[in-house]
């Protein structure tokens, strides 16, 4: 076969998978920055262009920059909480041979559990007369979700206690790929312990702990479930994420112009920082 | 799963054979023999015994040829919202009926999504409802839906820890302060609240600063919309539910506390005073509830200008799409359900309370539910939140602010000021001013 049929049948092949693709991601996206562009509350009859006044007043909206900072902080916070947690665990996990299985499964459970469910459970958790979390401390009454200093921090705890589990397991899972070789013959060498653990599971652990950590800021970045059900953004706006902002613009006052705005720029943060991400990932791999 | 009533049973049985016979008999009614369906969309409906079920089939039955198919809502009031958004404004299949609840009305009217039900609604049958009912669904002179079961915020109070000390219900909140001071001296229990609300940034929240208001003789919006035409009584309204928390009189974490969160331990007996709905009355006098028959319901209390009972009314109103093929039976559906028998109904097996006032006063439903005299006065005496398209938009606005006062950020006058700024940006943004 010519090359030129290899090309024609690798198209051919792709066509599917672009089309799909196309259709329900690539479609929508520039739907939502058309939308963005424009004043569009179909309720009251308003549609108008509005061209870039809407970012404008993103730019200068408080409420947008207080949602903003509490995005980076809770992606910044709970994914630094999670991988450092995901990796001990991970390590935990290889050195550990009774109950490993058990330890797995309860793994599993936190992270299959759909997080309005997880989001729900916290608030009985957290609740500041009955909680057990307060029981735990010795029946104190710290008002956990209603105090603007601990709501952030309290709801960075849940979505680590939801999320800790997928890393754990990445690197669990390549952990268990390391040859024991290595380490036998490091010990030979007289190398052990944080020694052995910087030469060897460090430098093999590191892609992966990449890729965890990418899956984790972008899923943080996009957080919504939690804040949503335990918090609402509450007290005062503290725990408002971009998210949050965007779907009371959009589905709760259908504002949709101004709810596709916060919308797009969302996205490019997202896209920003996965882009970061790759650049670091496929440093890594030329230098592997 | 609770147990049906015989009787029901037997309706369940013989319709079916009785539907038979209608359709047999009057087969050309239903256009050619092919049925009509009304599709009826509502949150499913909690409580001993649901009677939905029931009463379509009671109107299949008056209605030969005609089928109504019930779907479920999701059970969490933003989700039904984004639901009807999605799908009223996407142009999806339509549906006929709809529940509603009633801070929606007057956004679905001003949408064009819902039918006006003016024509179809005499005089009468409007004034059967409280004014209270009606009034949120009256939007530009007219009346877009018909109210199904009714709310009202009232007070909650351990009849039992009064009567110990010899008090009677407050009627003002310096009263239920000073009672609820005597009552933990004398108790000395520390475990023991004394008055719990609902003060998370959320539209339950919202509800409370605007019965503060309203307690305080106020409102949040003027006739023309402009915020807070009496700034000093805003203010002290705001900064008594602040007070409540820095005296001790509410425990601090009331600032994220939902219907359900304050509900649970007034229910376990840590709480002497409770602002909620009706519902939690029937929980709290289930057999296993350590409150059980200890629990008195009163009109909220008032502050220094207001009076007392000035509580926000809730509840669901239904409404007909404006894409339905047959607005007539879609109409008549609307009206059946919302009829005295309908709402009767409910009332019995929903344990619902009802929008009509001659329903508080039947013999058979008093009986079975004592409350349902105190519920009138209260249900009359409620005071309906901002009835505007904006209000989910004038609500999401505002309660970053009044959560910021409640947990002590910002001072109910710079709260004020935010608050005024964003509702004047709003009204700028929709041509309001």
């Amino acid at each position: 076969m010519s090359e030129a049929a290899d090309r024609r049948l690798g198209w051919m092949l792709l066509a599917p998978a672009l089309v799909v693709l196309g259709g329900l991601t690539v479609y929508p996206a520039l739907w939502v920055f058309w939308l963005s562009f424009q004043y569009r509350i179909p309720v009251f009859s308003i549609a108008r262009w509005a061209g870039l006044e809407q970012y404008a007043f993103l730019a200068v909206d408080p409420r947008f920059w207080s949602a903003a900072r509490v995005t980076a902080l809770f992606t910044v916070a709970s994914v630094a909480l999670e991988c450092a947690l995901g990796l001990a665990i991970a390590l935990g996990l290889r050195g550990q041979h009774r109950g490993r299985r058990v330890a797995l499964a309860l793994l599993l459970l936190a992270w299959a559990l759909p997080s309005v469910v997880t989001a729900k459970m916290f608030e009985w958790l957290y609740h500041p007369a009955g909680g057990l979390v307060n029981f735990v401390l010795g029946g104190r009454t710290i008002n956990w979700l209603g105090d603007p200093a601990l709501a952030l921090p309290a709801l960075i705890v849940a979505d680590v206690w939801r999320a800790t589990p997928f890393v754990a397991l990445l690197c669990y899972a390549r952990l268990l790929t390391i040859p024991p070789e290595l380490y036998e013959a490091a010990q030979v060498d007289g190398a052990a312990g944080v020694q052995a653990f910087a030469r060897i599971t460090w430098p093999l652990i590191r892609p992966i702990l990449l890729i965890a950590l990418l899956f984790r800021t972008l899923d943080a970045l996009r957080a919504f479930d939690i804040m949503f059900v335990l918090t609402g953004g509450g007290p005062a706006g503290t725990t408002e994420t971009l998210t949050v902002y965007a779907y009371r613009a959009l589905f709760q006052t259908l504002q949709i112009g101004f709810g596709s705005a916060i919308g797009v720029v969302v996205f490019v943060f997202v896209m920003l920082v996965a882009v970061a991400y790759l650049r670091l990932i496929g440093a890594e791999d030329a230098a592997a | 799963m609770a147990r049906r009533p015989p009787r029901a049973a037997a309706v369940r049985l013989l319709l079916p054979l009785a539907l038979l016979l209608l359709a047999a008999g009057c087969g050309e009614r239903a256009d050619r023999g092919r049925p009509i369906t009304l599709v009826f969309k509502h949150a499913k409906i909690l409580g001993p015994a649901d009677p939905v079920p029931d009463l379509l089939r009671r109107f299949e039955a008056a209605h030969p040829g005609v089928r109504v198919q019930s779907e479920a809502l999701t059970w969490s009031s933003d989700e039904q919202h984004q639901f009807y958004v999605i799908n009223l404004e996407g142009g999806s299949p339509p549906f006929d009926v709809m529940m509603l609840d009633v801070i929606w009305v007057p956004e679905f009217a001003r949408a064009g999504w819902i039918l006006d039900l003016t024509p179809f609604v005499s005089p009468a049958e409007r004034d059967a409802h409280f004014p209270t009912a009606i009034e949120p669904a009256v939007q530009d002179g007219k009346l877009w839906a018909l109210p199904w079961f009714m709310n009202v915020g009232l007070l909650y109070y351990r009849r039992d820890l009064l009567a110990k000390y010899g008090f009677a219900p407050p009627e003002t909140f310096e009263e239920l302060i000073r009672q609820v001071r005597r009552i933990r001296d004398g108790e000395r229990d520390p475990r023991l609240d004394g008055y719990l609300w609902q003060g998370k940034q959320y539209e339950g929240g919202m509800v409370n600063v605007l019965e503060a208001l309203w307690a305080n003789g106020t409102r949040l919006l003027d006739d023309a919309g402009r915020p807070f035409p009496d700034p000093e009584r805003a203010r002290e309204a705001l900064a008594f539910l602040r007070g409540l928390i820095e005296s001790g009189v509410s425990p601090g974490w009331v600032t994220a506390g939902d219907e359900e969160l304050t509900r649970r331990p007034f229910g376990d007996g840590r709480a002497i005073f409770l602002r909620g709905w009706p519902y939690a009355l029937d929980l709290f006098e289930l057999p296993e509830s350590p409150v059980r028959g200890r629990v008195g319901i009163a009109p909220l209390p008032r502050l220094s200008h207001g009076r007392v009972g000035a509580a926000s009314t809730g509840g669901a109103h239904l409404a007909v799409s404006a894409r339905t093929r047959h607005p007539a039976l879609a109409v008549e559906l609307v009206r059946f359900m919302t009829s005295e028998a309908a709402q009767r109904a409910m009332t019995e097996g929903a344990a619902l309370r009802p929008s009509r006032p001659s329903l508080y006063r039947d013999p058979a439903l008093v009986a079975r539910d004592p409350t349902l005299p105190a519920l009138y006065a209260m249900m009359r005496e409620g005071n309906p939140r901002p009835v505007t398209p904006y209000y989910l938009m004038l609500s999401t606005t505002c309660q970053p602010a009044f959560s910021a006062v409640l947990v002590g950020l910002k001072s109910p006058e710079r709260a004020m000021r935010d608050a005024t700024v964003q509702i004047d940006q709003l009204r700028r943004a929709t041509g309001q001013q």
